[in-house]
This record gives structure tokens, C-alpha cells and sequence, in this order.
């Protein structure tokens, strides 16, 4: 059964840097939660690897790349959670999650502290305002330092970072916790830390735990009046602590940080009970969903399991028995037997089975209410469509997707190579919006694209493994584009006579550049010069250029096209003449309008000791990287650059190579810029030799 | 065209002249206020103005994270944008950002000599040839003498120009000129020295030292609501 008292369900996502531990720790979760009954460990001995990283690849990397949402209960309540990837190459995955979800558990490790993959993922939460509590994992580790990170969460973060417990021993020592609302010491006994012991405070911690408990509710008292008067009179009742932490929690304006070691079964349940206490139900959560008309009118959704569905697929996965589509209801209820209605393509669903997950296995249910996280089977569906009851219409905010930045081609070895090659893309390409693929008609050669070399070889092996396709592959490619940098007249005359019905029409306006946007059209013509139905035909001719510039052929991004008059004939004009008077016009002003080659440009940041700091700075300056600045953080320095993507192919070894191993790097894309002459002229050259290969 | 407009409209002019720096190579400045009176966004945009001029600046903080610099930044260049009416603030951007970079310290672990180490190492390796320097968040406490003569000499030497924060309290002793206590040891070091005062609702720049601007030029005033400081009639 369902819980049905919404007050009493949490859907989190466990967000961190990849090695921070949150696969041990949800593997933890779910042992004291009782949905697994043996722990394993990554790359561990028995050679299983945790119950979420269910792909093999995952457990052979030591990665999380795929979501995989389970539940369980926890004390009363139900908790649905999603693990997420760590490395930025799979953000699209940490994104649709943090979409979804209404709290969420950052993870950090005690010795690595807030490293840049936390910034980056931090980032995420507040684009979606996902109020979250910290974990900070591996205390027991040598060199663990948790109040250091709490000040890393505040310096670097910018969060209003509290602790509410300080740790009984570190490193080898660590034993257990000390919570600082109940002011009690919490140990963890038992050959897997299920049996929880409480126990007063030792004498030796009780000055620090007095004077971090003070400190606690001072930050606490800044959000309630009624705190700040128990507090000066001394006496703090529990409840009203916590639900004063809950309330500012909530609003994003402080982040409880909590404390333990998943690997030595140390804090995980106090973690548990944070989750309740402090993150948010359905029901404090307010999502919009967007009418479906012109106006895209956004409406307040209610968590009511008795109003009209609005539910969202945020993840399709290919399973052994069909298409399994994830899903998260945001209002009414969604039952076995229901006929539902894509609001994208308008068709209407039956749906069949309807399951709860729990990492690769699923538990089948009667209906999923809104406020939870289910998936369906058999429906076919896209990643981040809407699915509503018949009558409603309403669409849920498309999810941010980003344009994929780097590609390469990919030979298949044998025809039956091919064919698997083919199954598996049109597979990832619904599951992933970030990766396509693409066949180039000239080459006949199969191109897929993604957001980085880390996240296309992943797809790579899954091509190899899951559909024993042998391939090879070519040079990765950037995602050049092309874009103009002035404003250029067209008046161009389409007439054709030869021989039957003639084609004539007439173009005449200006291009210029845009800045924001891909393509913007617009049509000044006045007193019938082009007839009104004739429009349409022109913005689709201009359209249909932007797919190849004519400069190096790449895509043409940045361009606003007005048309201010024209000229056609009462029989010889129609869509086709228009459409081709659109593209005689737009060649005959993009070359006027000063095209240029716009590359893309990433997000560097590089973590190194700093004995390594200039070495760094040198390799991304030699990359033709501006560096932003850097920042010193004692034992570890952190550069920040800007750096074209097509100059960080295999930056990963020799980054590696020039610092020892000891730095590492995250990246991201972030703009594009215009590429400098020699980057084009070599483009030009590459360009010519292609085209020679090919005749 | 519009960064030739900028520079020419910026009323940090009236304090150094129409196109010369406002300090002399190895000068040092300071910006003096109390806490939370924006000594930050004006040394943002002294070194806005450096940048836009295609100098090299430095920007050194004992305070902040790289992002918060930069969002500062952000925020003075959209205001300076928003002020004279500037579209193309991504191009402007663009041509500023090479010239710019951001060093950021604990304050506790910030020290000359290691700052002399940064700067081989950029300059070594030609990564960047700093022009001007600011500091932001130097505590300028009894023992700040001797780093700042050593400062001083690498000013010179690698002919920089060196802006400095200066926070005051409330009941620090006055010297002449209205010199302020803080700055009053270490004054000798200083070329130019620029306080912030608030006047009611308003922000006074005053100059206590250095400077060109004239004595019958009507006070300069930071904009509170931009932090920018406000075009005045030109003398």
C-alpha cells in the first residue's frame, strides 16, 4: 500500500561528487531500512557491488551513471529515492532528478571537502530551489576534518551551514555522533551498525557540544522570535528547534549538516531521521505546470490524489520486458486500467502495469497517488513528456536540455553490427536527451553527440556490451557552428520558365545578428506584396538554410531574418517558389554579413595541490584557455578557466602525467565564442580534404 | 567605439585626469571605509576602468571565493552597461575578460613572498603580465609596514600599479588632512588615498591624499542604489 498521508512521504535525491561515498550510503540506507538484507561494497570483494549500481559497467568503473529510483519507509514514512551520477559528463541525469524531487542529501567527503563537482551540482539544486541537508561522509577516513567542510559550505557555497552533531572520536577513532538537538551521544553497534545506542554525552565532549549546540540555535534563532526568547531564557524545547530548522531548511536559507561514515555503518540513521524532520513533503512543495495554449498561462498544481492527473516521465529505461517509463505524479492519481493522454503527441495511453522500483527489481502496484515517484510499463512515451487525464490540458516545464557539444563517428565492423549499432542508439537517444545520433547523408557515416568524450565513451561500451556490436570509432568532433556578425540586404527574384506552370516570387529585407536566440523571424510587408499565405513558405525556406551555413557547412546559430517586401505572381507564385526565393535571398546576404565559425567554450576547473598550481595554469594556457582566477585553499588550489573544447581531447592523461595523478578536473560548456583565424583555417583545410575523400 | 565612450565618461577621470592613470608606476592606493560602505564595488570599478583601458589587472582577494568576485564584477560592469546604455555587453565582455584575473587567498595564508612566487610564475610562463594590481581584504594592522614596503619595491620593479581596501572602525583616531588612523604608519607608501564616507542617504567620495581633483569640485557621490559613482557636470 501506498502511504496516504502525503505529509508523511519524502522523494530526495542523493546529489555529490563522484568518490564521496553516496552509493555506500544508499546501499546503507537501504540495509537499515530493511530493503536489502546484505551490504556490498563497491569494487568490493564478494564482487556484487551496491544494489543501485545495477549496471554492470557502473560496477565495473566504480560509478553511478544510471538513476535508479527505489523506496522504502523509514520510521512512518515513505521515501522515495533516486541515486544520481556523479561526474559532469551525466548532469542531464542529476538535473531530471533534482527536477522531480522535492529535498535533497548533498554528499561530501570529510578529507575531500566541497570539491568542484559539488559546486557544479550545487549549482543544480538551486536552479531548481531543492531544499537539501548535508552529509559529510568518511570520518573516519585520516585527514578528515568535518567542521572544515562545513566552513568550505559556507565559504565557497555561499549556504547558511549548520551542524547538528560533532563527531565522538575522528579518523580511526571515530565511534559515533553527538546529537546536538537532543543532546545525546549516538553509537552504532552491531557487525553492521543496525543496532543504534544513546547514551549521555561523555564527560570530556560535553564543553564542545554545549558550545556548538549554543552556536546552533544562534544561527536557528536568526528565522524564529520564539526561539530567540527560549533561548534567552534558557530553555530550548526540542520540538521547537527542529521545526524552526525545518522551516528555514525548507526555504533554501540553511543546510543542517549531519555527520558519520557509510563505509563503518556510522550516522546513517540519524541521517534518516533528518530526512524526515527537516526535508520537504509533496504537500510543501509548490509546482506549475503550464497551460497549452499560446500563452503558456503557468497553474499552480495541487498534491491531490482526487483532482485531474498531471503526472511527468522523467526517465525511460529499455528493460527485459519492454520500454519501464519513470515517472512522478505531481497531482491526481494514476491507476492500473486508466486511459491517460500524452500531451505532447495527444494520443491517449491505457496503462498497463504499474510498478515501484527498487533498483532492478520492482514490486507491482494498484495506482500511484500524486507526490510519488512509480514507473509504468508499455507505454511509449519521450524523456520529460506529460502525462494528463483525458480533458486536462497542461504540460510541466520541459527540462533543460543542452545542446550536445562534441561528436564522432562510428563504424560498425559487419552488417550485424549494424543492425545492433541501430537498436541500441534509437534505445539511448529516448532515454538520453542529451545524446543523438545522426546519419550524414553525404558519408553515410552514423555521428552521436553528447555533452563530453566521458559521457559518448560510456555509450560506446554500452554498444559494445549490451548489444555486442564490434565497432570502431572515428576522432571525436567539436560542434562548430556558424553565426554573422553584421547586417546584410537581400532582394532576391525566384523565376523559373521552362515549359508549364512557372514558379515566381520575390524577397526583399535584411539580415542581422541575434544575440540568445538560434533564429527569429519576422515579416514587415505591407499592402499584400507577399500574400499572407505565402509567409510561412518564406520563414521555412530561411529555416531550412540555417541547417548548413555555407562557410564551413556547420549549423547557423544567431540570426534574425525581417522581410520587408516582395513581389508575386497571381498564377506562377507558390510555397515551393517562395520557400526557394527564401534560400536565393539568404545566400545572397549571408555572405555579406560577415559569417564567421563560433566553437564552443567549457567550464575548466582543475583541483591540484599547489606545488602543481603553475604547471596547471600552463597547460590550460597552452590550451588557448583564459584563466578566470584561482584560489588557494591550503592544501589544495583551485584554477578556473575557460577553455575551447576542441583543445581538451585526452586533457585527462595529460593532466594526469603533469601533476603525479594528484589533480583532477571537472567541465563543463558554457558559451560559444568566435573561433580565431587559425582554428578556421584549419577547419577550411580539414574541410577540403574531407570533401576530396569523398568525391 | 562604446569602450572609448566609457573611459572618456567615467567620473573616476575627475579624480586622475583624462587619460592617465591615476596612480604612477609603483603607486600605491587605497579605498577607505568602514564595513559594508562598498569599498569593493568601487575597487571594481577602478580596475573596470584599468580593463577597459586593455590593462592587466590583478584581482587579489583575502575575502571572497573566485565567484563572488566575479559576480561583482557582473554586477558593476551591468550597472556601468545599464547607465550609458550599452547593448553589446557580451562583446564588451569578451574584450575584457583576457585582461582580468582573480587570485583568491585565506587571508591567514596570504603573504608577499608567496604572492611574488604567483607573479614569476604567471609572468614565466607568459600566462599573464599583471598592470595593475588590487587588493581587496588586507587587514592593515600594525605588522602590515614591512609587507608593504616589500610590496612596494616589487611594484616598481615590475612597474604595477597597487589599489588597496582599507577598513576603519568607528573610533579610530583622525590624523592631518583627515588622514584616517589606520592608514596613518603606513601613509608614506601611499600615493592616493580615496574615502568613502556616508553622508545621510548618500555615499561621499572624498580624497584625502593625491589625486587631481580640483578644490572646487563639487563632491563625488556613490550611487547607493549601484554602487556606481554618479555622473556629474564636468568642470
Amino acid at each position: 500500500m501506498m502511504e496516504n498521508d502525503i505529509r508523511k512521504v519524502r522523494n530526495i535525491g542523493i546529489s555529490a561528487h563522484v568518490d564521496a561515498g553516496k552509493t555506500t550510503l544508499t546501499e546503507r540506507i537501504l540495509y537499515y531500512a530493511r530493503r536489502i538484507r546484505t551490504i556490498h561494497d563497491i569494487k568490493g570483494k564478494d564482487g556484487l557491488g551496491p544494489t543501485m549500481d545495477f549496471m554492470e559497467l557502473e560496477k565495473e568503473r566504480g560509478i553511478t551513471i544510471t538513476s535508479a529510483a527505489t523506496y522504502f519507509k523509514w520510521q512512518d514514512h515513505e521515501i522515495n529515492i533516486i541515486d544520481t551520477p556523479g561526474h559532469v559528463d551525466f548532469t542531464i541525469e542529476v538535473e531530471r532528478s533534482l527536477r522531480v524531487l522535492d529535498g535533497g542529501v548533498l554528499v561530501l567527503c570529510s578529507v575531500g571537502g566541497v570539491q568542484s563537482q559539488s559546486i557544479t551540482v550545487d549549482q543544480q539544486m538551486d536552479r531548481y530551489r531543492v531544499p537539501c541537508i548535508a552529509f559529510i561522509n568518511k570520518c573516519d577516513r585520516s585527514g578528515a576534518n568535518p567542521f572544515r567542510v562545513i566552513e568550505q559550505l559556507k565559504e565557497k557555497l555561499g549556504h547558511n551551514a549548520v551542524a547538528m552533531q560533532i563527531t565522538i572520536g575522528l579518523e580511526a577513532d571515530f565511534m559515533g555522533v553527538i546529537d546536538l538537538v537532543a543532546m545525546k551521544a549516538v553509537y552504532f553497534d552491531g557487525d553492521n551498525g543496525e543496532h543504534v545506542r544513546v547514551e549521555d554525552i561523555p564527560v570530556d565532549l560535553l564543553p564542545e557540544a554545549t558550545q556548538r549546540r549554543e552556536e546552533l540555535i544562534d544561527v536557528a534563532s536568526m528565522f524564529s522570535d520564539e526561539l530567540t526568547e527560549a533561548a534567552l531564557e534558557g530553555e530550548v524545547p526540542e520540538k521547537l528547534l527542529i521545526s524552526v530548522i525545518r522551516k528555514a531548511t525548507l526555504t533554501r536559507e540553511l543546510i543542517p549538516v549531519l555527520l558519520g561514515s557509510a563505509y563503518k555503518n556510522k550516522g546513517v540513521q540519524p541521517l534518516l531521521d533528518a530526512v524526515i524532520s527537516f526535508l520537504p513533503s509533496p504537500s510543501d512543495v509548490e509546482n506549475q505546470a503550464y497551460t497549452m495554449d499560446n500563452d503558456e498561462t503557468p497553474v499552480t498544481l495541487s498534491c491531490d490524489p482526487q483532482k485531474p492527473l498531471v503526472a511527468l516521465a522523467f526517465k525511460l529505461e529499455d528493460g527485459p520486458y519492454g520500454q519501464l517509463t519513470y515517472i512522478r505524479i505531481y497531482q491526481g492519481t494514476l491507476a492500473r486500467g486508466d486511459t491517460i493522454v500524452n500531451a505532447r503527441t495527444r494520443k491517449k495511453v491505457r496503462v498497463g502495469r504499474v510498478v515501484r522500483m527498487h533498483a532492478d527489481q520492482m514490486e507491482d502496484v494498484e495506482a500511484i497517488p500524486a507526490g510519488h515517484i512509480g514507473a509504468l510499463f508499455g507505454v511509449d512515451c519521450a524523456s520529460g513528456d506529460t502525462f494528463v487525464s483525458p480533458g486536462t490540458s497542461l504540460t510541466m516545464t520541459s527540462i533543460h536540455v543542452p545542446d550536445p557539444v562534441i561528436s564522432l563517428a562510428i563504424i560498425p565492423k559487419d552488417n550485424k553490427a549494424r543492425v545492433n549499432i541501430s537498436k541500441a542508439l534509437a534505445r539511448f537517444t529516448k532515454e538520453d536527451p542529451t545524446f543523438k545520433a545522426q546519419i550524414v547523408e553525404e558519408t553515410g557515416d552514423t555521428i552521436i553527440s553528447g555533452m563530453g568524450e566521458l559521457h559518448l565513451e560510456v555509450y560506446l561500451e554500452r554498444i559494445r556490451r549490451e548489444y555486442n556490436a564490434d565497432i570502431t570509432t572515428g576522432m571525436p568532433r567539436v560542434a562548430y557552428r556558424e553565426t554573422i556578425t553584421r547586417r546584410a540586404e537581400f532582394n532576391y527574384i525566384h523565376r523559373k520558365q521552362t515549359g508549364g506552370a512557372g514558379q515566381f516570387g520575390r524577397v526583399a529585407g535584411y539580415i542581422e545578428p541575434i544575440r540568445g536566440e538560434d533564429f527569429v523571424f519576422e515579416t514587415r510587408v505591407v499592402g499584400g506584396a507577399i500574400p499572407s499565405r505565402f509567409i510561412p513558405a518564406c520563414e521555412k525556406g530561411f529555416k531550412k538554410c540555417l541547417k548548413k551555413g555555407t562557410l564551413l557547412g556547420f549549423p547557423v546559430t544567431g540570426i534574425k531574418v525581417v522581410i520587408t517586401d516582395g513581389q508575386s505572381h497571381s498564377v506562377d507564385s507558390s510555397e515551393l517558389a517562395f520557400q526557394t526565393a527564401a534560400r536565393g535571398a539568404f545566400l545572397e546576404a549571408y555572405s555579406k554579413a560577415g559569417p564567421v565559425i563560433l566553437e564552443p567554450i567549457m567550464k575548466v576547473v582543475v583541483e591540484t595541490p599547489p606545488e602543481f598550481q603553475g604547471t596547471v595554469m600552463a597547460s590550460l594556457n597552452q590550451r588557448r584557455g583564459i584563466i578566470v582566477g584561482t584560489q588557494d585553499e591550503g592544501h589544495i588550489c583551485v584554477v578556473e578557466a575557460r577553455v575551447p573544447l576542441a583543445e581538451m581531447f585526452g586533457y585527462s592523461t595529460i593532466l594526469r602525467s603533469a601533476t603525479q595523478g594528484k589533480a583532477q578536473f571537472t567541465m563543463e560548456f558554457t558559451m560559444y565564442r568566435e573561433a580565431p583565424r587559425g582554428v578556421v583555417d584549419e577547419l577550411i583545410k580539414k574541410a577540403m580534404e574531407e570533401r576530396k575523400r569523398v568525391a | 567605439m562604446f569602450k572609448k565612450e566609457l573611459i572618456f565618461r567615467n567620473p573616476l577621470r575627475i579624480i586622475g585626469g583624462e587619460s592617465e592613470d591615476i596612480l604612477p608606476e609603483g603607486g600605491f592606493g587605497a579605498v577607505v571605509a568602514r564595513a559594508g560602505v562598498g569599498k569593493t564595488p568601487l575597487l571594481v570599478q577602478i580596475a573596470l576602468d584599468s580593463l577597459l583601458r586593455t590593462k592587466n589587472v590583478l584581482h587579489i582577494s583575502l575575502d571572497d571565493p573566485v565567484k563572488k568576485i566575479c559576480l561583482w564584477y557582473d554586477e558593476v560592469l551591468r550597472n556601468i552597461a545599464h547607465q550609458y546604455n550599452v547593448m553589446q555587453m557580451d562583446q564588451l565582455w569578451e574584450a575584457i575578460l583576457p585582461h582580468r584575473f582573480i587570485m583568491s587567498f585565506r587571508v591567514e595564508a596570504f603573504s608577499v613572498p608567496k604572492l611574488e612566487e604567483r607573479l614569476t610564475e604567471l609572468t614565466d610562463q607568459d600566462i599573464f603580465l599583471p598592470q595593475i594590481i588590487v587588493i581587496d581584504g588586507l587587514p592593515f594592522d600594525e605588522a602590515v609596514k614591512k609587507p608593504l614596503s616589500d610590496l612596494k619595491v616589487i611594484a616598481k620593479d615590475r612597474s604595477m600599479r597597487v589599489w588597496f581596501t582599507i577598513r576603519t572602525h568607528r573610533h579610530e583616531k583622525i590624523g592631518p588632512h583627515g588622514m584616517t588612523g589606520t592608514l596613518l604608519h603606513v601613509a608614506d607608501l601611499f600615493d592616493v588615498v580615496i574615502q568613502l564616507h556616508p553622508v545621510k542617504k548618500d555615499v561621499h567620495i572624498k580624497v584625502l591624499k593625491g589625486g587631481l581633483l580640483a578644490s572646487d569640485q563639487p563632491p563625488l557621490v556613490l550611487d547607493t542604489s549601484t554602487m556606481l559613482i554618479k555622473d556629474i557636470v564636468r568642470l
